[in-house]
């Protein structure tokens, strides 16, 4: 135990949030990044996934046992609780959605370099990219994206004509190369927006 | 088959966010908790205030069981404040956001305390963190701040004072914001490849998303020819320097004022 303890003990912010506030902003940060980043991300970690699955089917399950109870002020629970599951599982369909897509042109890329390796060298270059167009949908690890800075930490880009070390302070919305951002963003020094 | 949406979320999907975030209503009913999957809910005991998410808020108003107390930024007074920071104070940026939930002193809304710890494995961050409830500060714009203004006058209007005023202010904050919005391109993407945009709004990025980041991959493109060969350069000035002393500073100097400054000559 070091002082980082016994301060995150006295702290009154630490601590105090609800696991199930803690587990849908988890859930919200890896959707928002899966749906606007370039790559594949991790996939969460600690079950998260996994653990709200299950809660969904107890909470479908809870509403079939309340169906049948006619009493109205059941009945106006029962459409509030039906509206939040809808909800979580739009979140949850939505990061999939976007995952099985990322999947799919990886997968379409795959299958094009294994075919085409089989063709003579010259046949072979079939993603032309002159006009800084290709024809093979990659992923463009060096696109843009939007981050907040969840913590004060030093940021380092790299630009056309310079590249530069930026001090960022909490709450600060960056735009920067997904490339660059990744690392923070790894680190949980930084969200994607 | 996945259905392949562009990158980024889409107006639609920032309101969806939105509607998370803690509101205060006043109830007209009572209400017993609701063991929810985000959690339990308050009582709901008029004439008691209690805070809840904006979509629960919703479905109360439109069942009249509630009215909602609009977050004090939206009352009038403070979006004159804030137009008037955005116009005249300080023109060219954003107006300061809220201050940050590990800065912010709970039981002092609006200012900030000296940080103790935060938080490492969980840092809350909007919608989780209460920025539009009754105890939020006023003259700050929360990240939400849009598209909350837009659903509550659309659906809560009759519980905005001066509602027609709020929304003449809100409309003139948007064209203030935009317009600097558009000011900024110029500066994208040259430079050291991070741009600050604090205290921009969530659908503020939404909308100017396909424009901006357009506009920085578009940069990065038709640089990207430049920017390997700049690289190389400044390698083999690095390799050039540690190897020939002096030499490769000088070279440096007539080249480019600039980089001498970081790299500290």
């Amino acid at each position: 135990m070091d002082i980082d303890d016994i301060l995150k003990e006295v702290d009154p912010t630490f601590n105090t949030i609800p696991p199930e506030t803690r587990d849908l902003q988890a859930l919200t940060r890896a959707w928002v990044a899966e749906r606007s980043t370039p790559e594949l991300l991790e996939w969460p970690p600690d079950n998260l996934f996994e653990r709200i699955s299950n809660r969904i089917k107890a909470q479908i399950e809870k509403i079939e046992d309340m169906t049948g109870d006619m009493d109205p002020r059941t009945n106006f629970a029962l459409i509030v609780i039906q509206t939040e599951l809808e909800r979580y599982k739009f979140l949850m369909r939505s990061f999939l959605r976007s995952r099985m897509a990322k999947h799919q042109a990886l997968l379409h890329n795959h299958y094009l370099s294994s075919f085409l390796s089989a063709f003579p060298p010259a046949l072979q270059n079939l993603n032309d990219t002159a006009g800084n167009i290709s024809m093979i949908d990659q992923p463009d690890n060096e696109g843009a994206v939007f981050v907040r800075l969840l913590r004060g930490t030093m940021v380092t880009g790299r630009g056309v004509d310079a590249d530069g070390s930026y001090e960022g302070q909490e709450g600060h919305i960056l735009i920067l190369r997904w490339s660059d951002a990744k690392g923070i963003v790894a680190r949980g020094d930084a969200e994607v927006v | 088959m996945a259905l392949p949406l562009p990158p980024g979320l889409l107006p639609s999907e920032v309101n969806f966010l939105c509607e998370m975030e803690l509101v205060t209503v006043v109830p007209r009913q009572r209400l017993d908790p609701i063991e929810l999957l985000s959690g339990k809910t308050p009582a709901l005991r008029p004439p008691y205030r209690a805070d809840i998410p904006l979509w629960l808020a919703l479905l109360l108003k439109k069942q009249r069981r509630a009215n909602i107390v609009p977050p004090p930024w939206l009352h009038p007074s403070s979006l004159g404040e804030i137009v008037h920071h955005e116009t005249h104070v300080d023109p060219g940026a954003f107006s300061a956001p809220p201050p940050v939930p590990s800065r912010a002193d709970p039981s002092n809304p609006g200012t900030a305390r000296v940080p103790v710890y935060g938080d490492a494995a969980m840092t809350l961050s909007p919608p989780f963190v209460p920025s539009n409830t009754s105890s939020a500060p006023a003259n700050l714009l929360p990240y939400h701040w849009f598209e909350m203004s837009e659903v509550l006058l659309a659906h809560a209007g009759d519980d905005i004072p001066a509602s027609g005023e709020v929304r003449r202010l809100v409309r003139d904050l948007q064209e203030v914001r935009a317009a600097k919005m558009r000011e900024g391109m110029v500066s994208l993407g040259s430079g050291g490849g991070v741009t600050n945009l604090k205290g921009v709004g969530g659908m503020e990025l939404a909308e100017g998303r396909g424009f901006i980041l357009g506009v920085v991959d578009g940069v990065r493109r038709i640089g990207a020819g430049a920017e390997v060969s700049r690289r190389e350069e400044e390698e083999e000035q690095e390799l050039h320097g540690r190897a020939g002393g002096g030499r490769g500073d000088e070279e440096e100097d007539e080249e480019d004022d600039d980089d001498d400054e970081d790299m500290g000559f």
